[in-house]
């Protein structure tokens, strides 16, 4: 893709975490050898400075340096460099998100490429799911480098979706298999929605509102930006529905299902509540289902209302993943619907009763195999578009999807994780994230520069497609679209 | 005048109970420079009340974990790591986070409720292997906790009639409607402490539902609360129940030892039966090998209610077997014997998250029997040995109102956690959730019918 640039785009933070730790003891004497020797950028000497500067542990590689031609700690000459496991390592993340892939997902965000080190990137560590299975080929050895950077330059390996698979309506196309899940205004700050808008422009796919209306600064971006409609209906105006190209009709949300969007009083502060036309500092718990939907017949009279207001727009619906999920999926595309999205039970969310988050309704790799199949059998499989999401962190769980079944995914955390997120889950209550991605305090939502988050999800995006080209080559194919529903292409981690 | 039932809350805090999961680390080359108190927004850096030019110690329990005074720490002074008092809690079924968040729910009676998605293992053994269904379409459930429709948590307890035989010899129908499913057992850990049971007595008798007292525990400050306890004695001490007012209690639990005889039991029953005619009667089992002849026994004993026990970690007496398979089990055996429907089943043990309880009754229970759980809510530790002389929690020295309100408190966020998986599904009334293997998924079953014809054909599927 010529049109997006990738730029480095650092940490906006003084210290990186990683998972080592680098030392100097007393005796270093600042010779600068270590300055020399390592590529990683790990030791600096400020100019000016007689000293070495405290080491920026985030960049070592850890003791797989060790065969290298750098490894300081052999090479500095009084034994002054000590790498240790960083204990603090532990403390980050959780199973689904491992310290692994929210480091890995922080380096592509910098630097727009494949993870170089030997940290995981792909799987996660939570032990079923698409933790559980990975592709009969290795995406990445015994490949040279060159070509590999053949492989990621060519055009000759198309990772572009459809949106629309139908013979009527328009024809979207998007350059990657992913557009960005609806994260409302009020769960997520106007500068992380400007930046997710951003980046979809710039990746020509798409970003969505989420349930909170749609705010006047995105309207620039208004060919990338899908609007939703929730069962709230805040913030949705005849409006916002014409400026769309794509209307997401939100039935439930995975990490909720069946219990409608919450958004707690702490983070509706005025310009929030404006927005959703509510009271300000008030808990606001949409209602479920859509009151005005009881069946499959007023699914279809929905579709018909806003096909009056907008008719160009490719309808979307956003459903949980319950046991009768292929049913929903199937009355769905009777009712006119060009996407199913489903969003499995372990997804993200700004706010959620954690018993709904573990237990309720099924996780995301069930339901793309149940209701692939069931569109299958059908014989309507070819004239909709299957997306999934919830619990999607990687380029190889975007890649798993599709084999089991999906055209596409759709992408909400990492994005937030490009942006910063530790996934310390405090972003429901108080002033929201400390980390100011997902707050609507006006002091702490300035720690975003959105034109910088956008270059850190621009980066996210490209090393992800990197990576589905080099697996879609191993795997001796042409087009992600021919991945679909290959299981063959799958085996269970145990077997290997 | 018509009242909805409502647990009432209110926020016991317990300074045993303020243990962080992490713990920072200021290291001595830090310069005091404060920009750790600028970005941490939760108060955990403060700077020292005697010496403002110094930082205090951080306040660990408050952090959330968020990095953000590491990472802008100009001099990488601060170090975050486990809180090895944290990790030491429970066991590895009791685990430290169950403990937290039953600690959380006792200090607030609210529903747990944070950001970002889940982060847990994708499945584990017993409750962990069953996810909930919910319904896309359906009529509007969400009930009380957002104002909206009224979804009821009441079970019966007792035999119900399955038809009438005969109108002139007609026997009132004996069953008493507890307003949760959730009945509280004071015998966790064997602790006979009276100042653990008092509160939770207390609480049951406030909630409207039962606890179960061995009679060898009962003492003179229990009287103003006896329609609330289930008095239990095993058969084989049934004759040292006249020691203990019996007659006067609502409930009587008759705890089956490993070997009796079905004589003795008619008996002891026809003696409960003859003197207090309005008490349910309960039997307790730790052994579900119903095959071997004792359903039938039980079916002639007319037995109205069957408590299961299991251990502490959900695990059976006999056989390893988990807590919710033995349900299963005897739900099944009794539909099997055409009396489920008169028979009221129980579960106790191993029940120690919210969602254990929609579960239970998923796999056949009727109500949910709470144990441990309900010490963890006052401030139990499930350390690995149990002293009471030495409890870290103080527990044999706590305030019985405190303990009382924690409890509630609890029940109050269980609750509601239980409406949210009702209403999740559309169903209105916790009795229909009562053995409804439809509405949830089961790991192995569902793991199969998804994966076995992908992985089959690699040969993969284990």
């Amino acid at each position: 893709m010529k049109s997006v640039e990738i730029k480095i785009c650092n940490s906006r933070f003084h210290k990186n975490i990683g998972k080592y730790t680098v030392s100097l003891s007393d005796s270093c004497f600042h010779c600068g050898l270590c300055v020399e020797l390592c590529p990683y950028c790990v030791f600096e000497r400020k100019d000016g400075f007689n000293h070495v500067s405290t080491p920026n542990s985030a960049g070592c590689l850890g003791p797989e340096c060790k065969e290298g031609p750098y490894y300081c700690t052999t090479k500095c000459p009084v034994d002054a460099i000590k790498i240790e496991l960083d204990p603090q390592w532990k403390t980050l993340g959780d199973f689904r998100w491992t310290p692994d892939l929210l480091i890995t997902t922080w380096q592509q965000a910098e630097t727009g490429e494949i993870p170089s080190g030997n940290l995981e990137y792909k799987i996660g560590a939570s032990g079923g799911g698409f933790d559980s299975f990975d592709f009969t080929v290795d995406g990445l050895t015994a490949i040279s480098s060159e070509e590999i950077d053949n492989i990621i330059s060519s055009d000759k390996i198309s990772t572009s979706i459809c949106l629309n698979r139908r013979a009527e309506g328009a024809s979207i196309e998007i350059p990657v298999p992913w557009y960005g899940a609806g994260m409302s205004f009020g769960s997520i700050s106007l500068p992380s929605m400007l930046a997710r808008a951003h980046s979809a422009k710039a990746w020509k796919t798409f970003t969505s509102t989420g349930e909170g209306g749609y705010p006047d600064e995105l309207i620039p971006y208004g060919n990338h930006v899908i609007t939703q409609i929730a069962t709230g209906l805040f913030g949705v105006s005849e409006e916002t529905i014409k400026r769309t190209p794509i209307i997401e009709f939100k039935y439930a949300q995975g990490a909720k299902p069946g219990l409608g969007g919450h958004l707690l009083g702490d983070k509706n502060t005025p310009s929030v509540a404006e927005m959703r036309e509510a009271v300000p500092w008030n808990s606001l718990f949409s209602p479920f289902p859509f009151h005005s939907v009881y069946s499959v017949e007023d699914h279809k009279k929905h579709i018909d209302w806003v096909k009056t207001i907008n008719p160009d727009a490719l309808i979307s619906v956003k459903v949980s993943t319950p046991s009768d999920v292929d049913m929903v999926a199937v009355g769905s595309y009777y009712a006119g619907a060009n996407i199913i999205h489903l969003d499995g039970g372990y997804g993200g969310t700004g706010a959620a009763p954690e018993i709904a988050k573990k237990n309720i309704a099924m996780p995301i790799e069930y339901a793309i195999t149940k209701v692939h199949k069931f569109l299958v059998e059908e014989g309507v499989r070819e004239e909709i578009v299957l997306l999934a999401s919830g619990g999607i962190r990687t380029a190889f769980d975007i890649a798993k999807s599709i084999a089991l079944g999906a055209d596409g995914a759709i992408i909400g955390t990492s994005d937030l994780v490009a942006l910063g997120c530790v996934r310390c889950g405090n972003c429901e209550s108080g002033r929201g994230c400390p980390r100011g991605i997902a707050t609507t305090d006006p002091e702490l939502e300035k720690q975003i520069d959105y034109l910088w988050g956008a270059q850190r999800i621009i980066n996210l995006y490209a090393s992800w497609q990197k990576q589905l080209k080099l697996l879609l080559y191993k795997l001796g194919l042409k087009d992600i679209k021919e991945l679909r529903g290959r299981t063959d292409f799958l085996r269970h981690i145990d077997e290997k | 005048m018509y009242k909805r039932y409502h647990i009432e809350t209110s926020l016991v805090e317990l300074s045993t109970t303020k243990i962080g999961k992490f713990e920072i680390i200021r290291n001595d080359y830090c310069l005091n420079c404060g920009q750790c108190m600028t970005h941490c927004i939760y108060d955990v850096h403060k700077r020292a009340s005697d010496d403002p030019r110094l930082m205090s110690d951080p306040v660990n329990h408050l952090c959330k974990n968020c990095f953000s005074c590491i990472q802008n720490c100009p001099y990488h002074a601060l170090e975050m790591v486990k809180n090895k008092e944290f990790e030491k809690l429970g066991n590895t079924y009791w685990t430290p986070q169950i403990i937290h968040t039953i600690w959380n729910e006792a200090e607030e009676g609210k529903i747990p409720v944070f950001g970002a998605g889940y982060r847990g293992r994708f499945r584990g053994r017993g409750f962990d292997d069953i996810w909930t269904d919910m319904s896309e379409i359906v009529r509007p459930t969400r009930d009380g906790i957002h104002g909206r429709e009224y979804i009821a948590t009441s079970v019966d307890l007792g035999r119900k009639l399955p038809w009438i035989s005969d109108f002139r010899r007609l026997d009132l129908p004996n069953t008493h409607e507890i307003k949760i499913p959730m009945l509280f057992d004071t015998s966790p850990l064997g602790i006979s402490s009276r100042g653990i049971i008092l509160p939770i007595i207390r609480a049951a008798h406030k909630l409207g539902t039962f606890a179960f007292l061995g009679i060898e525990n009962y003492f003179a400050e229990l009287k103003p609360y006896l329609k609330s306890i289930a008095l239990r004695c095993s058969l084989d001490k049934i004759t040292q129940i006249d020691q203990f007012p019996w007659k006067e209690v609502n409930f009587i639990e008759i705890v089956i030892p490993r070997k009796f005889s079905i004589s003795e039991l008619e008996l002891a029953l026809k003696k409960l039966k003859s003197e207090n005619r309005t008490a349910l009667i309960s039997l307790g089992l730790s052994d579900f090998s119903l095959s071997t002849g004792i359903f039938k026994q039980l079916k002639e004993a007319r037995a109205a209610i069957l408590n299961f026990y299991a251990d502490n970690e959900g695990q059976s007496f006999e056989g390893d077997i988990f807590i919710c398979d033995s349900i299963r089990k005897l739900q099944l055996a009794l539909v099997k014997e055409r009396m489920r429907g008169e028979v009221t089943i129980l579960a106790k043990g191993g029940i120690a998250a919210a969602e254990h309880v929609p579960k239970i009754i998923i796999c056949g229970a009727d109500a949910a029997v709470l144990d441990l759980s309900l010490l963890v809510a006052a401030g139990c530790r499930v350390c690995k040995v149990c002293k009471m002389d030495d409890c870290p929690a103080e527990l044999a020295k706590l305030d019985p109102e405190t303990t009382e309100q924690r409890i509630i408190n609890m029940i109050g966020a269980w609750r509601d956690q239980l409406l949210e998986i009702l209403s999740a599904m559309g169903i209105r009334d916790v009795r229909r959730l009562r053995g409804e293997k439809g509405r949830a998924m089961f790991y192995e079953e569902i793991e199969r019918e998804s994966f076995e014809f992908i992985f089959k054909e690699n040969g993969s599927f284990k």
